[in-house]
């Protein structure tokens, strides 16, 4: 076509550049370039570098930057939909994890379409399980830990286990664990090996209890103002690096559990006594998110669960 | 191109600057011109995004808080009993009471993550003194600006959280890391000021009589509030109680407490300790937002990134990697804060550092004192911003009393490449 | 021009309230840690909420008494009637760069109230409340821009710092 110019987009994103998000996002950057000729090239800026990770969503939206990566239950208190892949218990595997994707995916595209924003694709993190200074049997082993809350998910896993929930900013983590202001916190075995966490605490229970993604968004204002074929060739490449996210997601998850274990940590999957604890309070947190969700959320639930 | 809107950036900046435009203002100023000039983006919605971020971002609570806190030491008898503690101890020392600016930054940075909380408090405690015993301006002024940027080096530090993060580093092997390096440099800044003085020996203000064992033990009890002060902080940072941001809450508490002991709680020091403190941090506040928005214009112009990429490609030995990184950093230290330097170019660096066979813990230490030099160094320079708005003097005038702590600090850059188990030795001792 | 100089001062002390919030909310932060009951979720996020209102609000009273930090080198040595102009011009600069502030910070509390931005930590607060602290700082920064401006076109700038505290150890 006519204006067939090249486009630069700019990506923020929140990872640092070893990250395996970060990686397949790179890749994706490199194979839009490829796939429309250079009309449309895309600058990554990882880890925070131009906006930080609470002020990605907002900068696509505003149309700061044109396109961005987010972990989508971080805005949960925006809209409960956001935060379906971050109920406990209710997906625990990769299979499960694409099914919810599948049933959840028009009703998280539609709420994002209405904010101005397209969804390109979606890759989970590894599975979140516990991290604990001390053996964990049951759920009542947990009675009193100084249990990390990030968000209203883990602040409520926390009263339902009877921990206390501790408000840490991720920056202070490692300090926090070190002096024992915190001594358990869920996580995935990602975050627990890119942060060393080894180096605190000994025990992972690999509890499966839900798996986190992050989105890759565009602005629709800048996804329209593409050519018919720049469009076609985005839309392609993007349901390539999804189905590559994955793959490598789920192909890492035994290799980083692996590194956990060499450092000296005991991973388990948690007693059977700790595993029906959870599921039960996994049960609570499901109602609890439905009653909060809504219609529209049993809905989704229901396409989940047929 | 990249020559070219450097060399616009600079020149806007250093004439908006010496028209006599506010320090914060003039950075903003710049970046808008580097967006609106440079790129296609919106440059007003990303520069209030940018701000908002910056300006309420929990880790930064510190900083106001230490100010605070030193407001009301300031207030106090504390710096007064201070020099009385140490003077008997430091009166056979060349350079006598000068070097309480290096002890108090030194033993400050282990309660506090930032330089300009570190500078700010601990001159607000050690400047007026000095002062008035007649010790010369310039080795006052000098060894503060100089000394208090240990608070980067020294853990808790905000910086290596933020390199820790991005390098994927262990955050707790860098803090130790950071020990043996920050004691070397106060002793450094000690050794430049026990030559100096020699040098100039009548620049020194007389002593009195000599004091006896017994006399400095004496005077030693007025050490006392002090010592309870950093070793009540420390002591709830490393039980667990407070994290290194929350502890400069607690320096507050203990600030009013020992004003409260010495009587000087009154309204007046309340009212006068509150409204100092939110002036001058408001002051620090304003050019923090005008650097976040600078460095987001930088994001988008891609500056440092593509330098950093081109140090990267010409294939260096890693002692001529450091030597060029070391000039890279000083250049772009003279116009960025260092938590933006981090940012902007070690997603590029990271891969070279590793190619070059270089330790990241080691490469986290160099980036933390090629970072405290960019505090000193002019235009942009925070403790030089800090020491301006405390004593009113230039920049200009400030950044030339430190130009000997600049000098230092790359000589034990040069000492570290040289001796790089200096830094590595220490965490390497470490359990796990 | 009174009424103005009494609002900056207004602005100050709800500054240093914003400055005592901010101490509260990091002591509660502690406090809830040590005693559960005390816990209020969010808190940590209303200590940078307070920490923005108490820099943003004090920005016209800092300025008012000369304490916004500038390179004064240059004007110290230029003679009186260049140095007026140089000051006018700069004014007029820090106007124009004060009021780009100002109007994008309006806009950002406008937009966060149109986007219904909520805060993604435990706080969950709409994020436009907060924001209202940036907007009126930056506004007042600019009416005080403006005054000192008139002031300097009629030849009478205020003196700079007041010497009534000892806001400065000189
Ligand atoms: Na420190
Ligand atoms: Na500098």
């Amino acid at each position: 076509t006519a204006a067939a110019q090249s486009v630069k987009w700019d990506m923020p994103i929140a990872y640092p550049a070893g990250n395996f998000h970060t990686a397949n996002i790179l890749m994706f950057a490199k194979d839009v370039e490829r796939a429309t000729g250079g009309k449309l090239s895309i600058t990554v800026h990882e880890n925070g570098s131009l906006f930080k990770a609470p002020e990605i969503k907002r900068a696509v939206q505003s149309g700061q930057a044109q396109i961005g990566e987010v972990l989508i239950s971080n805005f949960s208190n925006e809209n409960p939909l956001f935060g379906i892949d971050s109920i406990p218990f209710l997906a625990t595997s990769y299979g499960d994890a694409r099914k919810l994707w599948q049933a959840s995916r028009p009703a998280v595209e539609a709420a994002l379409d209405k904010q101005g924003l397209k969804v390109l694709y979606a890759v989970p993190w590894p599975p979140q399980g516990i991290f604990s200074a001390k053996p964990i049997e049951s759920a009542a082993d947990l009675r009193g830990a100084k249990w990390r809350a990030y968000n209203p998910n883990t602040s409520r896993i926390a009263q339902l286990v009877g921990a206390q929930p501790v408000t840490i900013q991720a920056a202070e983590l490692t300090q926090a664990l070190t002096t024992g202001a915190v001594n358990a916190f869920m996580t995935s075995g990602a975050t627990g090996y890119d942060s060393k966490v080894w180096e605190q605490v000994k025990y992972y229970y690999d509890v499966a209890a839900w798996l986190p993604k992050n989105v890759v968004f565009v602005s629709k204002r800048a996804f329209d103002a593409l050519d018919k074929p720049t469009q076609q060739a985005l839309l392609k490449t993007a349901a390539d690096a999804e189905a590559r996210g994955w793959r490598e997601s789920e192909e890492k998850t035994a290799w980083y559990l692996e590194q956990l274990r060499k450092n000296g940590m005991t991973v388990s999957k948690g007693s059977p006594q700790l595993q029906a604890d959870l599921r039960k309070i996994g049960e609570t947190m499901i109602e609890e998110w439905t009653r909060q969700a809504g219609a529209e959320g049993a809905a989704v639930l229901a396409i989940y669960r047929k | 191109m990249d020559l070219l809107i450097t060399g616009v950036l600079i020149g806007a900046l250093l004439l908006l600057l010496a028209a006599g435009v506010w320090i914060g203002l003039a950075l903003i100023g710049v970046a808008w011109i580097g967006m609106a000039l440079f790129t296609q983006r919106s440059v007003g919605d990303a520069m209030a995004l940018t701000i908002w971020g910056s300006a309420s971002s929990w880790t930064l609570t510190a900083l106001p808080l230490f100010i605070w806190m030193g407001e009301i030491l300031f207030r106090t008898r504390l710096s007064e009993d201070l020099f009385r503690g140490l003077a008997p101890w430091l009166q056979r020392l060349p350079g006598r009471l000068l070097h309480t600016n290096i002890l108090g930054s030194t033993l400050f940075a282990a309660v506090s993550g930032s330089s300009a909380a570190t500078c700010a408090t601990v001159g607000k405690m050690t400047l007026p003194e000095l002062q008035r015993r007649g010790y010369p301006d310039a080795l006052s002024l000098g060894t503060l600006a100089g000394a208090s940027t240990l608070g980067l080096l020294i853990p808790p530090s905000i910086i290596m959280i933020v390199y820790g993060v991005t390098a994927e580093v262990s955050i707790a092997r860098l803090f130790v890391a950071g020990i043996v390096p920050g004691l070397l440099l106060a002793g450094l800044f000690m050794g430049y000021v026990i030559v100096w003085s020699l040098l100039h020996p009548q620049a020194i203000p007389p002593e009195g009589e000599r004091p006896t064992l017994a006399d400095k033990l004496r005077a030693s009890r007025h050490l006392l509030p002090v010592l309870l002060l950093i070793g009540g902080v420390l002591g709830t940072i490393y039980t667990g109680i407070a994290t290194a941001t929350e502890a400069a809450a607690v320096g507050v508490v203990g600030a009013l407490l020992i004003a409260a002991a010495q009587r000087a709680l009154t309204w007046a020091t309340l009212r006068d300790s509150l409204l100092g403190a939110v002036r001058l941090y408001c002051m620090i506040a304003l050019i923090l937002a005008g650097a976040a928005f600078l460095t987001l214009a930088m994001g988008y112009l891609g500056l440092p990134r593509h330098v950093a990429a081109w140090i990267g490609s010409l294939g260096l030995e890693p002692w001529q990697l450091i030597a060029a990184l070391t000039l890279f950093f000083i250049v772009l230290g003279c116009f960025l804060d260092g938590i933006s330097i981090v940012v902007l170019t070690m997603g590029v660096l990271l891969p070279t550092v590793q190619a070059a066979g270089l330790d990241l813990i080691w490469f986290g230490i160099f980036i933390v004192i090629v970072v405290e030099m960019a505090q000193i160094t002019p235009p942009v320079g925070f403790n030089l911003f800090v020491l301006q708005g405390m004593t009113g003097r230039q920049v200009t005038e400030l950044a030339r009393h430190a130009a000997p702590m600049f000098v230092i600090m790359v000589l034990a850059v040069v000492l570290l490449t040289a001796f790089p188990e200096l830094v590595t030795w220490l965490p390497q001792r470490m359990a796990g | 021009m009174k009424a103005l100089n009494r609002l900056f001062d207004l602005a100050a002390w709800l500054a240093a309230g914003f400055l005592i919030g901010t101490l509260a909310m990091v002591l509660l932060g502690i406090a809830g840690r040590l005693w559960p009951a005390l816990a209020l979720p969010g808190s940590d996020a209303y200590a940078g909420y307070c920490m923005a209102a108490a820099a943003f609000l004090a920005l016209a009273p800092t300025l008012r008494r000369g304490e916004h930090i500038r390179v004064m080198l240059v004007l110290q040595r230029l003679p009186v009637p260049a140095r007026r102009a140089v000051e006018l011009a700069v004014h007029a600069v820090g106007l124009a760069l004060a009021g780009g502030l100002a109007w994008f910070s309006l806009r950002l509390v406008w937009q966060s109230h149109a986007f219904h931005d909520i805060s993604t930590g435990l706080d969950a607060t709409p994020l436009w409340i907060p924001q209202l602290g940036m907007a009126a700082g930056t506004v007042l920064l600019v009416l005080a821009l403006a005054v000192q401006f008139v002031e300097h076109l009629r030849g009478q700038p205020a003196p700079a710092a007041p010497g009534d505290e000892p806001a400065r150890i000189e």
